[in-house]
């Protein structure tokens, strides 16, 4: 790998390369891409493994004298190196504690730890494997006819999920497990998908039209089918078929390597096709197994050179270990340098089949025979083939290679939107019209591939062990039985059979699944069709699709007071807001303690989480009267109103204050975490209406606190030249004012309960006003206090929080709102919805509650009359001054009358509540006037 | 959905920056039908080929502007902000 491709992969957030790297490109005459340079050591279940440099996991195991690599996901039945190429299911492994990892595409790690998966207690002795025994117990579509009660389900669930499925996943930590995984966005102009002959000709010609160009391929290093086998000159694109040096594929990958518009990302799988030309690919961690990076990379163009894939022959004990692609028996010997056996049978037709046996006996393998595929009956052997039967004799050998049939990876295209194409000639579905911006070169046209082989043929062997899909271990018999039964369409014979739903996706068996369905139902290729292609077209580690552990966090200008106080931090959206203050064994004193500080002196809290919005303009107040249910352009400059915003079906959407601060200009609180939502729906409103008004969120530029308690006043008359008098600074007023200095917008407001004001200042001098406050406050003996006590406090006023005790459903009518629905001024939102909600009796609607017998029943509790639920608590707290508890909830509108009684079911035990009017405390508004 | 917007003030931008704002409707005279307010509440035209819709980019301009989106391919033709609409 260059050192260019090794640069984009690591660093680079743009597909470009970096320029800094000026070396000149590996050489590529390994052609496994590897850049270690001498032997390692990994070990496989505890036993160290030797492996050379050009080595994969499954490359070092096989030369070590590996052959089983796997067991079957359903059968149990030894499974073996069959595509070496990653795209079959047969050499998953754990590696460092990452489940299900190809080993054939695993670059070796010095150390790596590499373990079995799916066997017990070894892959060569499978105690699971007696499933097998039991096949007929276990027909296609064995869910849907064994499990007919869901008791039999849950009795067989945990059984089948110990025997069936693929890998474990490690609940244990283990740093070398521990991966971060990375999302990266990037553009380009053209991206070609594929860097065989054809992927690499069209990177080329793109770059040289002057195009940005990123060229993705999924294997170690580019070339494609021409690292391990030589093509013939005719088929291979025009930088390769001249017969100067410049033609080789070295020379044609050094050409793409440094030209300066190309970007190679090697090692990384295109997975999925999206809208607007948006490429996912995946790429595998240089220095661990699991893919690390999710690039997102949006082009203009789509070159899909992703190839084909040779797929195996239905024969018996086609999948025994030793039976083999072509391509993977001589992926092993050019890229590796493995030897796949020592007498081999060649299945195939004559070309193909003669050049195989020519590149198998270069590489010193005794080829024993060559078969045509109608010849062959059964591949024989316990745990490893032993010989080949064909209709006239038995053929001893270590390894059958079979010439299988080549199938168009047009999946990609297919999801891009194009047209799939069966394709009569050449026996392949292949690419035909595709979208603009989408183009396709290359085998995945059906170009060059050589002819098909009637796949679908049984020779009277036993169809129970002859594999279609060796994902899902689906036989031929499973398809013919499935179709008997119904499922002749190719999607419901996919869905109910499992077949191409394998972590190969459909590369192994899609086109014999088609064919053996087409002659099951005497309909021609064409007419069966092909199953849709969806992302992901090759596995992908779930940790790459999440992304890294990232997640916002909002902090007040006071963060560090809070902590310094020793507080219990709570989420509220993305902020964090102090619960209480003090250890979290002695909650309920803590609370107790600041609730009596509020109530009988004087508490202070941080409010910067509120919203906050300055509405600014000749049009302000017509936009506020428009949005919220209440007035706002008749407010005098001064004061402070509550306010509701309702959409246009009435729902409360959102509450706070509005202050109206200067004759254009008005200052909005909004709920913590709402903030964006009421600026969006406020410039809604306004779009398009030349209102001359501008929405302004000035929320983190903001610190707010609250100071409130019956010596509010003096502690912070010793802070500001303001006459809080209530003469001069009323309830519901506003006024600006220095604070400890500070320039600072003061609301005289009583969300819980007291005299008390808001004080809003620059947050660049959070902690010297707080810090100011608290030292006035000392000879009161001040408190601060926290989101917890809040809430007990305002539940006491009947205070109500929109979206804790209202919900999607809420009309102001039915909360005990009311009074801020003002259905006498012009047009609002919600104002017909609304007028309706007021015309006709309520269904339910949200009351005080006080608790007979002192137990406290938890938020969200149901309310219970006649044995019915009738309702639901979304409040409730025991209140210090009552000594009682009391809350808020949602009854049907029956139970609503004050003084009635509701029943809740809590601990077992049903206990009664009875309904309260009026505020728990204060109800004539004394306190917070004083 | 992974497509493109091109915002009138910003440009060609992935819809993840945008927020959807429902069909172009014609909110209801004051004093409409009861039916009236509930269709324009609650009932979509949900048409198959392109309609005018309201967007907002959220992380971008935060302007809201109208896009005429084909339904069925997700492509957005036209956008242009309230103001210069006809
Ligand atoms: S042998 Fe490794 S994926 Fe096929
Ligand atoms: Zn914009």
């Amino acid at each position: 790998m260059s050192d260019k491709t090794d640069s984009a992969h690591r660093h680079g957030a743009s597909p470009r390369g970096s320029d800094e790297s000026s070396t000149s490109p590996n050489s590529v005459s390994t052609n496994a891409g590897s850049t270690r340079q001498s032997p390692v050591t990994f070990s496989f279940n505890g036993r160290p493994i030797q492996a050379l440099p050009q080595d994969t996991v499954a490359s070092a195991l096989y030369r070590a004298g590996r052959r089983t690599f796997s067991r079957s996901f359903k059968y149990h039945r030894p499974r073996g190196l069959l595509c070496v190429a990653g795209k079959c299911p047969n050499c998953l492994m754990n590696v460092d504690g990452t489940p299900n990892v190809r080993a054939c595409t695993q670059p070796v790690q010095a150390g790596m730890q590499v373990t079995h998966q799916n066997a017990y207690p070894s892959l060569d002795t499978d105690f699971m494997s007696l499933a097998e025994r039991f096949s007929w117990a276990m027909p296609v579509g064995f869910y849907y006819k064994t499990f007919t009660h869901p008791w039999m389900w849950r009795i067989a669930e945990p059984l089948i999920r110990r025997a069936a499925g693929l890998g474990r996943i490690d609940r244990e930590f283990r740093p070398e497990a521990n991966h971060d995984y990375e999302h990266v966005f990037a553009h380009t102009e053209t991206t070609v998908v594929g860097g065989g002959p054809f992927g690499l000709q069209a990177a080329l010609d793109a770059a040289e039209r002057g195009e940005d160009v990123v060229l993705i391929d999924d294997q170690p290093a580019l070339g494609g089918h021409l690292r391990y086998a030589p093509g013939e000159n005719s088929t291979l694109p025009k930088a390769f078929t001249g017969d100067t040096d410049e033609s080789a594929l070295a020379a044609v990958i050094s050409r793409v390597l440094d030209h300066p518009q190309i970007t190679v990302y090697t090692d990384a799988t295109c997975f999925g096709v999206y809208e607007g030309n948006l490429l996912a690919i995946a790429h595998r961690g240089l220095d661990s197994p699991a893919a690390q990076r999710l690039t997102q990379l949006r082009t203009d163009q789509i070159v899909v050179a992703t190839g084909a894939s040779e797929a195996p022959l239905l024969f018996e004990n086609n999948d025994l270990p030793g039976v083999m692609l072509s391509s993977g028996a001589l992926r092993l010997i050019g890229l590796h340098g493995v030897k796949p056996g020592e007498r081999a049978v060649v299945v195939g037709q004559a070309e193909r089949a003669e050049s195989t046996s020519q590149a198998l006996q270069a590489a010193g393998v005794t080829v024993a025979g060559v078969v045509g595929p109608a010849d062959v009956v059964k591949a024989v052997g316990g745990k490893h083939v032993t010989g080949l039967k064909t209709t006239t004799e038995l053929l001893a050998c270590d390894l059958v290679v079979v010439c299988g049939n080549w199938a168009p990876d047009a999946g990609l295209a297919a999801q891009a939107g194009g047209q799939i194409e069966w394709d009569e000639a050449r026996g392949v579905f292949a690419t035909g019209a595709l979208p603009p911006g989408v183009t396709a070169v290359g085998a995945a046209t059906g170009a060059g591939l050589p002819p098909s082989l009637d796949t679908a043929r049984k020779n009277g062997a036993n169809a129970k062990k002859t594999f279609v899909c060796p994902c899902e271990d689906v036989s031929l018999h499973d398809l013919s039985t499935a179709i008997a039964e119904g499922f002749d369409h190719i999607e419901t014979l996919k869905r109910y059979t499992t077949t191409t739903m394998g972590p190969c996706q459909g590369k192994m068996c899609k086109q014999a699944a088609i064919d053996v369905c087409a002659q099951e139902t005497g309909r021609t290729v064409r007419e069966t069709g092909r199953t849709t292609s969806r992302p992901p077209t090759a596995p992908v580690p779930l940790g790459a699709l999440a992304g890294p552990h990232l997640h916002p966090v909002k902090r007040t200008p006071l963060h560090a007071k809070h902590d310094e106080l020793g507080c219990v931090w709570m989420d509220m959206g993305e902020w964090k807001r102090p619960l209480y203050y003090g250890a979290p064994e002695s909650k309920q004193a803590s609370v107790e303690q600041e609730y009596w500080a509020v109530r009988q002196r004087v508490g202070l809290i941080d409010l910067s989480t509120l919203g906050k919005l300055e509405v600014v303009g000749a049009d302000a107040g017509k936009l506020l009267d428009k949005v919220y249910t209440n007035r706002f352009s008749d407010l005098r400059v001064g004061r402070a109103r509550y306010g509701v915003i309702c959409d246009e079906a009435g729902i409360i959407l959102d509450d706070g204050t509005v202050s109206r601060v200067a004759d254009d200009r008005y200052f909005i609180t909004t709920t913590t975490g709402n903030i964006e939502f009421v600026q969006e729906w406020l410039e809604w409103w306004q779009a398009g209406s030349g209102w001359c008004v501008h929405v302004t969120n000035v929320t983190g530029g903001l610190a707010a606190v609250n100071v409130a308690g019956p010596k509010a006043r003096d502690t912070l008359a010793k802070l500001t030249d303001r006459d809080l008098g209530n003469r001069r600074f009323g309830y519901m007023r506003c006024r600006r004012a220095q604070v400890a200095g500070v320039p600072s917008l003061m609301l005289r407001i009583g969300f819980v309960g007291e005299t008390g004001w808001e004080v809003h200042y620059p947050a660049e001098h959070g902690e010297h006003v707080w810090d100011a406050i608290m030292a006035a406050g000392k000879e009161f003996d001040i408190r601060p206090f926290g989101v917890e006590t809040q809430r007990v406090l305002r539940l006491e006023k009947k205070h109500v929080i929109v979206s804790v005790d209202t919900d999607a459903t809420s009309n102001p009518i039915e909360s005990d709102l009311a009074w801020v629905a003002k259905l006498d001024k012009g047009d609002f939102i919600g104002k017909a919805a609304i007028s309706r909600a007021q015309a006709r009796p309520p269904r339910e609607k949200l009351v005080g509650f006080v608790m007979d017998d002192n137990v406290l029943p938890p938020d969200g509790c149901v309310i219970i009359a006649d044995d019915r639920p009738a309702g639901r608590i979304t409040s409730v707290r025991h209140s210090p001054v009552n000594e009682k508890v009391i809350g808020l909830a949602w009854v049907s509108a029956d139970l609503a009358a004050a003084g009635g009684t509701i029943g809740m079911r809590v601990n077992g035990r049903l206990v009664t509540a009875t309904i309260a009017d009026q505020p728990f405390y204060d109800p004539a508004q004394e306190r917070l006037r004083q | 959905m992974s497509f493109l917007i091109p915002c009138p003030n910003c440009g060609k931008r992935s819809v993840y920056e945008f927020r959807f704002g429902g069909e172009v409707k014609s909110r209801p005279a004051p004093g409409s039908t009861a039916e009236a307010w509930l269709s324009y509440s609650y009932a979509t035209a949900n048409r198959e080929r392109p309609q005018k819709e309201w967007w907002y980019h959220t992380h971008g301009c935060r302007q809201w502007f109208f896009a005429m989106r084909d339904t069925l391919t997700n492509e957005v033709t036209e956008t242009s902000l309230p103001e210069e609409a006809p």
